[in-house]
């Protein structure tokens, strides 16, 4: 995390995460997590589906209720509160909304609201949140449109919009409300193949403009090539972390390197089906040779 | 058989007014009982898994009772216990408990239609309960459900019939009774049948009209 | 509050009533089911005038009130020179009738879903369209919409509350001839709805219980 730039002035981390934990009934889906998300930092987290990775992001914005160890936003307990005796309790809704407001967060279903346009999913939250008159919400929300090159969609509903641009709407809303820190679940798994890279381009340009980003993802050239830091989750666990190098390399546990096999096994099989690509066969991969390499090679 | 539709004509003050307490007793009662179901689905819905029961017992209780024992229940068993309405407010009232249960069902379908994703969308750019109520829940729900509350705004039409037994001045009392006075059944009969096909078919166009204008988002 | 002797002294009559509201309903929901398969027929077939004739009887029939349809067939039917019919019959017709429209209109749902390639394959055997219908159609669309066809059923027992004013001593009327008896209105009303709840709520849970078993077997079929 040493590399990532960060803003002198800032106090604590963008995120902190201590000892983190959740259960699901008899199931320890999240355990022992520690992590810290510098600003302008770009944190992906990979790893197998059912690993915990979507739920630990999720854990983040308290859609779910972490029930041991302590996550931070911009130095603030988000969701509890710890009393006198050290007990947890459900922090007020109003403290909540406070947290909450420096994420912003995207979903792998988009989640826009189908009865509004563009627009008016842009800014709703600035009107009835922020207390902005009708214009000056309009023009802000016309502003995050064109952030994401979409202000022609202006009066779409959604339903017109193709996913791409509906999960570009999704990214503007949540930018709307200037939030300090991004937080992706999946962001591209509901999208056809043809339109990842619309939505991928908007986030690498977040990321250049120095946003916080926490993303889930299943992009591996993306992880490779925007984060700053991987984290690979297994069983609720991290297992790896470090630069991309560092964790798609030679040093990398067994577990990953096998993950990382899969994944190119899958892809590379999709590629020769359909452009027979001989560079693409995954024979070519030997696990010793740097699996980085690859990776970059394919995107 | 003889049919002499001057019968109709020499009756239509009486028949106008009868026609007039019918619509009354037909739409405030839904109003009524729209406006408690909404109550009703938001408290069920507030409440824990066994807080709930009672209510969701005594929902299933009046959905097994027929109407015209509601009506026995409310009008004959009311003053049993102190409870004096007259017979249109009565009808009214009627209407409206006994539809308040379809209609929080209705809503308890509604709200399970709407996407829990856009849910948390909304909580997470820090809109409140109360706003997301009326801006994301409500006006989607009313599209998915406007389909069933149509259905059930002509269900509910045709039972204000049933007032008559507890002597609402409706439709069916008073054309019956003129019917009986003059033995002119047919008339009264065929007048009435056609009162009732007129407010369904008028409430099913007006409901289709409705999807058709507030389901445009959709496609 | 609760008069317990009145309501053991009631027992026996509610009983009886209670034989005449179940032999209403359920004549008057196989009947109607009998005047449904036609009516359904008619409503999905080629040809236009068969199917405006099914969609007529299906828009008059769940269009007025099935009290408005009890006066038209004690009061009205008599008058055109008709045998008079016993209040039972009476009744049956009523609720059958009515029932018939409502059943139409949910099996219409059903044969809708049936694969067309079926009836095809049928024809293609040289099976005729009357047997088509009711050896390959109809035991699917009943399948299909079994659910739908036991909460009718409950509808129609409630519906048969209006019964009583034929002149038939049912379960409603029975409870206000006892009401006016001994001016226990709100008691005896009390027991009547638990009464009438008594039949339906079984029926209506395995409604739902069906429904899921359904919901589950196609789920499974479509995978």
């Amino acid at each position: 995390m040493s590399q990532s730039p960060t803003t002198p002035q800032a106090r604590f981390p963008a995120i902190r995460l201590d000892q983190v934990g959740k259960r699901f009934g008899d199931h320890q889906v999240l355990e022992g997590i520690d992590l810290e998300v510098a600003h302008s930092e770009v944190v992906c987290l990979i790893g197998p589906s059912g690993s915990g990775k979507s739920t630990l992001l999720r854990c983040m914005a308290f859609l779910e209720h972490y029930d041991q160890g302590e996550i931070y936003i911009e130095g603030a307990l988000i969701g509890w509160e710890i009393d006198d005796q050290g007990r947890r309790r459900r922090a007020s809704n109003r403290r909540l909304r406070q947290s909450r407001s420096n994420l912003g967060m995207v979903f792998q279903q988009f989640n826009l609201w189908p009865h509004m346009t563009a627009l008016g999913n842009v800014s709703e939250a600035l009107k009835r949140v922020k207390g902005l008159s009708r214009l000056d919400a309009e023009r802000r929300g016309r502003q995050a449109l064109e952030r994401v090159g979409l202000l022609d969609k202006a009066d779409a509903h959604p339903a017109r919009l193709s996913g791409g641009q509906q999960q570009r709407v999704a990214i503007a809303r949540a930018l709307a409300m200037e939030p300090k820190i991004m937080l992706f679940d999946e962001p591209t798994s509901a999208l056809d193949p043809e339109l990842v890279g619309e939505v991928l381009a908007v986030m690498k340009r977040l990321a250049s403009e120095g946003m916080t980003m926490v993303v889930v993802t299943h992009e591996m050239g993306f992880a490779a090539r925007m984060a700053d830091t991987l984290v690979f989750l297994d069983h609720g666990r991290i297992i790896a972390r470090g630069a991309p190098a560092q964790v798609f390399g030679e040093e990398a546990p067994p577990r990953v390197r096998q993950f990382l096999q899969d994944y190119l096994e899958r892809n590379a099989l999709l590629i020769d089906a359909n452009t027979e690509a001989p560079g693409a066969m995954p024979s070519s991969i030997s696990a010793g040779d740097g699996a980085a390499a690859a990776t970059k090679g394919m995107f | 058989m003889n049919f002499d539709p001057s019968i109709l004509t020499t009756h239509a003050g009486e028949i106008g007014d009868a026609f007039l307490v019918t619509v009354k007793t037909w739409l405030l009662g839904s109003a009524l009982g729209l406006i408690v179901g909404l109550a009703l689905a938001l408290l069920i819905r507030s409440l824990g898994r066994w807080a709930r029961l009672p209510l969701l017992a005594l929902s299933e209780l009046i959905r097994g009772t027929p109407f015209l024992v509601i009506c026995f229940i409310l009008y004959y068993g009311g003053p049993s216990i102190g409870i004096d309405l007259n017979a249109i407010f009565a009808g009214i009232v009627c209407i409206g408990f006994y539809s308040s249960v379809y209609f929080a069902e209705i809503f308890r379908s509604g709200f399970n239609a709407v996407p829990r994703g856009q849910l948390e969308a909304a909580e997470c750019l820090g809109l409140g309960r109360w706003q997301l109520l009326v801006r994301i829940e409500l006006p989607q729900m009313l599209v998915i459900i406007l389909p069933a509350l149509t259905n059930l705004l002509t269900v509910l039409c045709k039972e204000t019939a049933i007032l008559s037994i507890i002597t609402v001045p409706e439709l069916t009392a008073v054309l019956g009774g003129i019917g009986t006075r003059t033995f002119s059944f047919a008339e009264t009969l065929v007048a009435l049948c056609l009162a009732y096909l007129l407010l369904v078919e008028l409430t099913a166009r007006v409901g289709n009209w409705l999807e058709r204008r507030v389901g445009g988002y959709l496609n | 509050m609760f008069d317990w002797t009145s309501f053991v002294h009631s027992l026996p009559l509610l009983g009886q009533a209670l034989l005449v509201t179940l032999k209403a309903s359920l004549a008057g929901n196989l009947f109607g089911f009998l005047i449904a398969i036609p009516v359904t027929a008619l409503r999905l077939s080629s040809r236009p005038l068969a199917r405006t004739l099914g969609a007529s009887y299906i828009f008059v029939f769940r269009g007025v009130p099935l009290l408005v349809q009890l006066l038209v067939i004690y009061y009205l039917l008599p008058t055109t020179g008709l045998p008079n019919l016993s209040p039972m019959t009476a009744a049956v017709l009523a609720l059958s009738l009515c029932s018939g429209a409502y059943i139409a209109e949910i099996l219409r749902g059903g044969f809708l879903a049936i694969p067309p390639g079926q009836i095809e394959a049928a024809r293609l055997l040289g099976i005729g369209a009357a047997t088509t219908l009711v050896r390959i159609e109809l035991p699917q669309a009943v399948r299909l919409t079994l659910p739908s066809l036991v909460n009718e059923l409950v509808l129609l027992i409630k519906a048969s509350a209006l019964i009583s004013v034929v002149g038939l001593a049912d379960l409603s009327r029975v409870a206000q001839n006892l009401a006016a008896s001994d001016y226990l209105f709100f008691q005896h009303y009390l027991v009547l709805a638990l009464a009438y709840c008594l039949i339906n709520l079984p029926l209506t849970f395995s409604g739902r219980l069906l429904e899921r078993h359904l919901a589950r077997s196609q789920y499974r079929a479509a995978e």
